[in-house]
Order: C-alpha cells, then structure tokens, then sequence
C-alpha cells in the first residue's frame, strides 16, 4: 500500500449535511482511506491508496457526478 | 508592489475568446464559487472582437455594399455608383468593434463577481505561482492557481524583410486604426486574412497586389477551391503573383516599393500601403514556459493532449497558442471549455476533425473534414464528387455561379468525411457538412434530408446526388 494525501477544492457545499454527503461519498471509494472535509474553506483533504487509486479518479466519485450539485477540483498537482 | 501570494482556484492568463469561455464554463460548474484570476494586456475579448473575425467582417460587409450595386448580375439592373465616406465606414467599424466588446465580453464578466481581472503580462515563476508586470515592466502583482490555463493567444508575424520595418506597413492588428483607403495595396501573404483583407480593400476601390510564396491560394483547400476563387479574384481586379519571394522593401517618394523574386526573375511594383498577412505566432515567449515545465513545438506553440493538458500536470493551454492545424476562436472557446471540463474530472477531448473552418472572402469558403488528398493518404483511395454551382438553380437566378461543391466520402461505406463548399453564404451552409462528418452521416442520409428549393444549401444534396446519379439527367427536385 502507498499512502498519499490529496487536497480537493470541493464546490457546493452549504451545510454540514453537504459534509456528512460528500464526506460519506468519498469513504465508500475504493482506495480511499481516509476523508477530512471543511466546509469553511471548501475543501477536503483525502488519504488515499495509490496502488489503487488515482488522484484523478477521486473527480469522478459519484457525489461529485450529476444530478449532485457537487463539484470537486484538485488542488495541489 | 503588493508582494503578498494571491491565491485562486484557477489562474487563466489571457483574456480572448478561450479564456473567457474557460472563465464562464468554470464558473457554471462550480456555480459561481470558483476563484478565477483572468490575466492578460491588450483589449477585453482579445483577437477575435478587436483584430480578427469581427472588424474583418464589419469591412467586408460593407465593402460589399459599395460593390455589388456597382457590379448588378441580372437583366435589368443596372449599375449603380455608391456613395461612400472611407473614414466613416472606419469610424462605425471600431464604434461596433467597441460594442461588441463591451457586450460581449467586458459587460458580460462584470457579472462574474468570482472573476478578478488583472492587467498586465503573466510570467511562471513556478508551476503554480505567475508575476503580473505592467506595460513598464514593473511588477504589480503575484498570483497563484491550483489549476492554470494558458490562453494568451497570438499576435501577427513579421517577416525579415530589409527595409520593411523603416517603410512602415500595416497588419491584421492594426489596420482598424486608418481612415483613409489606400489608393494601392500590396499584401504580402494570400492566406486568408491576406485575401479577406485584399478583396475589402478592392471593393472600396484599391488596385490590390497579393504577393504570395506559395504555388496557390488557401493550401488547406481542395486545390479546385483555391483555383477557382483565385481565378474569381483575378476577375473582380485582384493581382496576384504566386511563388514570389519579396527581397526588399523601401520608400519611394510617397509610396512604397516592394521588390520580389518570381520564376521572371526579379520583379518590382510601387504601392500607397503594404500590409503584411504572413500568419501568426503565439504569445508565449514572455510566460517562461520553461520554468512552468511547459512543452512547445519549434514554433513556440504549446504542446497539449486533445484533452488540452500541457506537458506540466495542472497547467492547461486552449486557443491560438496551442500547437495544431487550425487556429480558429470557435476552437478557442472549445478548448477553454475542454479544459475546464477536465479539471473537473471528466474526459472531454477537442474534436478538430468535425471543426469547420472559413474564409469570408465573397464567394466565401468553408470547409470540414479531410480533403480528398488527405483522406487518400491515409485509407489508400476515396471517392469524391465536385458540384458546379453553374447548374445550381438559386445560383442560376442571382447570377452568383462562380463557386463549387466538394464531397469526399470513404468508399466503403458511402459516409462523409470531408465537404468544401466555394459559395455565397458557405460559411452558413457547411454546418450540414459538420453534422456529416461529426456524426458520420452517409450519402444517402444527405439526400434524405429535405433542402429548400431553389437554395444555395440545395447544392449540398445535389452534390451527394452526383454520387448516384448522372445530374445532368435528372429533373428539377428529384429525390
């Protein structure tokens, strides 16, 4: 297993139900380990296995898809 | 200088048409939440409202109204000399330039409270971080984005002429500014902002002289396109002199003496104005791209993936200073949006293929697809068909006969993978041909289309008819 932390700049969010979603979004993704969400700065900060997931893939989680309102975009790259 | 980091979600340098649709696209994804730093000189909108598509269109619009009443094409009508005032025709051309801008782009950002602009040149001074500097070099801010998008655009290229520079000439920049019609022109260049150029001025009245190194017109034409609108031109007054090599440029009393090299030998004209109409290249030499880990071609251009990503991860390039085929703003704006899209996490990728292209000259010249050398190259064979607009009904009537109709189709199946279109409103008409080749229409699907008849569009079909049938056998609307 390789660790990485990812930084998310995650757009949408407007109340702490819209952390508990997105945070609860980001869990269920394979190779996701670990998920801190801020609602101040709109961002999150995600521990990931990177033998198993890409940064990338991350954009794609399905909370971030439509219909969700819900926009994420990498931070640091 | 405010030395303090100012940081965004997104850092676009430019401010044309790919930065601003990237800016917009970007804004409608994060619902407005997005911080976006939009850097860039020269006026809001960039080449296409200020320098490009939009007063080139202006000039030739009106410089067609001065011409057509001069020159009537049916019975009847007879030659009318137009009136007109040079300097004011100039004068509603940056009035409308300047609305265009306003409404267009500098109205339409004032309602992007998360869009701040700033005025100034972007340099790397690493890959996240740019230096903004004013018109005096002075450092006036520093910026920072988790994503960058280069979109800095192009300015006219000068070539290395002796003499040019202390003659003085005119560009497709700055041409806008001048009031009175030179009474001659050479245009050193026959692509197409050279011939847009050439045959407003020579509407208005110019003697206009192309002087071009090439062997003929528009090369990504089909080579029957580019003959025939030369020959056109030739008609109307236009000189040309192909595979010519200007050597010297100097002053000549009041005019100016343009010395080229032709198959005659050395050959010479003198001239009231010179504009130079040899391309463009990118504005990407101040950026430092090579700190930012940015890849270019020998050109300068920067290198992307259709998915608009540079050499550098989180640095995005869109518009006329990235490397490919065609620089269009329609392909601008897509690529801003591509590389917005992307960001965001989905797979866009630009389709260059299906993109149309044109030339605004009178008739006009639209393309998409491969031409029919290209697609050969690459498959082995093809099957095409040319369609006069002289049997051409609608053509027939305004007596505006002069064009064609090019389809290439991949012979195995029948389906669409080129159209070039030399006619009146060709630049409205290839969009059938875009839908053809973008969503891989065959002949048939062509001919099962309903077109209008008597239209210019209804060239479209009869040129896939000539697939199948013998036209000059077949009655008027037959299906």
């Amino acid at each position: 297993m390789k660790e990485e932390r990812v930084k998310l700049r995650i757009y949408g969010m407007t109340c702490d139900d819209c952390v508990n979603t997105v945070s609860h979004g980001l869990k269920k993704q394979d190779g996701v380990l670990d998920v801190k969400i801020s609602l101040k700065d709109g961002s999150g900060e995600i521990e990931i296995d990177s033998d198993k997931i890409e940064p990338e893939k991350l954009l794609k989680n399905e909370v971030f898809e439509k219909p969700s309102h819900y926009r994420a975009t990498l931070m640091d790259q | 200088m405010n030395s303090e980091v100012q940081k965004f979600d997104l850092v676009i340098l430019g401010r044309g048409a790919a930065a601003f649709s990237a800016a917009i696209k970007a804004s409608e994804l994060s619902n407005g939440e997005m911080t976006i730093a939009m850097i860039g000189v020269g006026p809001l909108g960039g080449t296409c409202v200020n320098f490009g598509c939009v007063p080139s269109k202006y000039l030739l619009e009106a410089s067609h109204s001065v011409f057509r009443p001069e020159h009537p094409r049916m019975a009847g009508i007879h030659t009318t000399m137009v009136k007109y005032e040079f300097s004011e025709v100039m004068e509603g051309l940056r009035s409308y330039v300047g609305h265009a801008r306003d409404t267009k782009y500098a109205k339409v950002i004032e309602n992007y409270s998360n869009v701040s602009l700033f005025t100034g040149l972007g340099k790397f001074v690493d890959k996240k971080t740019v230096v903004v500097s004013d018109s005096n070099g002075k450092d006036v801010a520093v910026v920072s984005g988790s994503n960058m998008l280069i979109a800095t655009g192009s300015h006219p290229t000068v070539p290395n002429i002796e003499g040019l520079k202390e003659t003085g000439f005119l560009t497709s920049d700055t041409i806008w500014g001048i009031n009175d019609l030179p009474e001659s022109v050479a245009i050193i260049g026959g692509g197409a902002i050279g011939l847009e150029l050439g045959q407003a001025l020579l509407h208005f009245g110019s003697k206009v002289t192309v002087i071009e190194a090439l062997d003929s017109l528009l090369p990504q034409t089909e080579p029957e396109i580019g003959s025939a609108l030369k020959m056109y031109l030739e008609e109307e007054g236009m000189k040309f002199y192909m595979r010519a090599r200007v050597s010297k440029i100097n002053k000549n009393g009041g005019m100016k003496s343009v010395e080229f090299i032709t198959h005659k030998g050395n050959e010479k004209i003198d001239v009231q104005e010179i504009i130079i109409a040899t391309g463009r290249q990118p504005n990407t030499e101040y950026l430092d791209l090579k700190t930012a880990g940015v890849d270019t071609d020998p050109r300068g251009l920067i290198i992307t993936s259709r998915t608009m990503k540079t050499s550098a991860s989180g640095i995005y390039a869109a518009g006329d200073c990235v490397s490919k085929k065609m620089f269009l703003e329609t392909l601008a704006a897509r690529e801003g949006v591509t590389a917005v899209s992307n960001m965001f996490g989905e797979d866009m990728k630009i389709d260059y293929e299906s993109a149309t292209w044109a030339v605004f000259t009178n008739p006009q010249v639209a393309g998409v697809g491969m031409t029919e050398n290209e697609f050969s190259r690459k498959n082995g064979s093809c099957s095409c068909r040319i369609f006069s607009l002289e049997n051409l009904t609608k053509a027939s009537i305004t007596g505006e006969t002069e064009g064609i109709i090019k389809i290439t189709v991949d012979p195995k199946d029948n389906t669409v993978v080129g159209m070039q279109i030399l006619a009146p409103n060709a630049t409205d008409i290839i969009t059938e041909g875009a839908y053809a080749v973008g969503k891989g229409y065959k002949i048939d699907d062509i001919i099962a289309t309903s077109h209008i008849f008597p239209s210019i569009s209804e060239g479209v079909k009869l040129a896939a008819q000539s697939f199948i049938r013998d036209l000059s056998k077949m009655a008027c609307c037959v299906e």
